[in-house]
């Protein structure tokens, strides 16, 4: 085996581990389609049901569009958690002392958390058609194209944030910290348009904000709404989408690995 | 014979800890000896072990690992080592055939295929006669939760070997076990050591199972106590355990 197929082959190992994981338990299969019934249909309903109106655009595929890439972050985020479990159930050891490189490791536990967002995305599309918004075919499957990438963005944010987190605990909420504003700030349900001040710079700064942006893109290219609905340039989203994964990623992967290695 | 294993001026001091957990110690490992890292509860057995794999940064001192830098080779060093945790390190949520192929597939021994059925030929064989030495083979297919502590240290073992590691590091690989699966386990990691040529480094509180290794190192606070045959040692007591706690508690009464 090749040295970079040396790597693919572990990325993928970990990966799977992750899947079987997730089929293996039931509850987190339960949860990730529950947690569409909350999102979408209770919290994007609610808002789409008081505030929509006067927006100059649908507010439901809006709402949707939204909701499906801040599942894919919160999901894969909280699945990122499961690298400070294994330390405290002394499965990391075991990754740690095989001969691959801790990207990889990272990457393996970002792209297995995100089979688990991915069942998420499927609970969002299924919650929002029951509420009678509807993507076609073609949109669906670019957004699904794209998801690795959103699920890669949101791993790396979160390991930004856990990678020198001893405990499974301090880890979860570190998560829920994140994740909350994050849906808010990066516009997921609200236009952010008009954002100022520190609210404007913390948008600019988190990778969610140019992949709904990008999602959004797709979705709507072609539409009379597309300049009220998307903020950026499709080339400046994945641009920056790139940089800050790239960034967060190996920073969060030092950090991950110093703090094993370095007591 | 070459070095397997060579220590040199070793120090470890943790992070706010006051003293150090290793403190300059040097010894050597022979290429296919069995060499037992004894010593008290903290002496610094296990960070040692852990330098040696890798898995712990050293304050300062050289380490050398079948001949490769483990500070700056770290990813050749972890070819050439397998190591049994003085924790459990299985997943608990997988079976423990899902455990071994993680771990031969993170070891690029063998592309990963998501089923059993549908990995190659040779690795089915391999698991398989693994299996069977150790008298697993029915249970290769159950989940590790529903596993003996004796049974988990089984299939770690057999994952820790499924490499062919030059060198293999027991961290009390026998804690928690009963005599009949002790019994067991010490026969075929004596095998894999005829067979394969294997350098064992073993760290156990059981100096019986240290009573046929080639060479003793016995460490305390930190500290290199001692370094001979079990020959020499027994020399000092009836046998290797008085030795050994006549060294020890010598070591805490010179303190």
């Amino acid at each position: 085996m090749t040295k970079i197929g040396h790597e693919w082959n572990a990325v993928l190992t970990i990966a799977m581990r992750g899947v079987t994981l997730t089929i293996k338990t039931p509850m987190r299969l339960i949860m990730s389609l529950i947690m569409p019934i909350m999102m979408m249909g209770m919290l994007g309903g609610s808002l789409g049901q008081n505030m929509a109106d006067g927006l100059g655009f649908d507010f439901g595929k809006f709402m949707l569009v939204g909701m499906i890439v801040n599942m894919l972050f919160m999901m894969t985020m909280m699945g990122m958690t499961g690298l400070v479990e294994d330390r405290q159930v002394d499965f990391t050891q075991e990754m740690l002392i095989s001969p691959i490189s801790r990207v990889s490791i990272v990457i393996g536990q970002i792209l297995g958390a995100g089979f688990a967002a991915v069942i998420c995305t499927v609970g969002t599309l299924i919650v929002g058609a029951c509420m009678g918004i509807v993507l076609t075919g073609w949109q669906m499957l670019f957004l699904l194209i794209l998801a690795p990438l959103m699920c890669l963005a949101a791993g790396s944010l979160a390991m930004l944030f856990i990678g020198s987190i001893q405990d499974a605990k301090t880890a979860n909420m570190a998560v829920s910290f994140l994740t909350m504003p994050q849906m808010f700030l990066a516009g997921a349900i609200i236009p952010i348009a008009n954002s100022t001040g520190i609210l404007w710079a913390l948008s600019r700064m988190m990778p969610m904000t140019y992949c709904i942006d990008l999602a959004r893109a797709v979705v709507y290219k072609g539409t009379a709404e597309y300049a009220e609905v998307v903020l950026f340039n499709p080339l400046i989203n994945c641009t920056a989408i790139i940089v800050l994964t790239v960034a967060f990623l190996l920073l969060g992967t030092w950090l991950y690995s110093k703090s094993e290695t370095n007591r | 014979m070459g070095a397997a294993v060579e220590v040199s001026n070793l120090v470890k001091q943790y992070k706010r800890a006051e003293k150090r957990a290793v403190d300059d110690i040097s010894f050597k490992v022979g290429e296919g000896e069995f060499f037992a890292f004894l010593g008290p509860n903290g002496a610094g057995k296990t960070t040692t072990i852990s330098i040696l794999t890798t898995t712990l940064s050293k304050t300062s001192g050289e380490v050398k690992i079948a001949g490769l830098d483990a500070a700056t080779q770290a990813k050749e060093v972890r070819k050439n080592v397998g190591i049994i945790f003085q924790q459990p390190s299985l997943d608990e949520n997988l079976t423990a055939e899902e455990n071994i192929r993680l771990h031969a597939c993170l070891y690029g021994m063998y592309p990963y295929r998501p089923l059993y059925s549908l990995m190659p030929k040779e690795y089915k064989r391999q698991v398989l006669e693994l299996a069977e030495i150790v008298g697993m083979r029915d249970e290769l297919f159950r989940s590790v939760k529903k596993l003996s502590g004796g049974m988990k240290r089984k299939f770690e073992i057999i994952r820790s070997l499924i490499h062919t590691p030059r060198i293999l590091f027991l961290d009390e690989p026998t804690q928690g076990l009963d005599a009949v699966a002790r019994r067991d386990l010490w026969n075929y990691i004596n095998n894999v050591r005829k067979d394969k040529g294997t350098t064992v480094f073993l760290t156990t509180h059981y100096l019986d199972e240290a009573e046929n290794v080639d060479n003793v190192c016995i460490i305390n606070k930190g500290k290199i106590a001692i370094s001979a045959t079990p020959c020499e040692l027994r020399k000092r007591g009836q046998n290797l355990e008085d030795a050994y706690i006549e060294i020890v508690k010598g070591g805490l009464l010179n303190d």
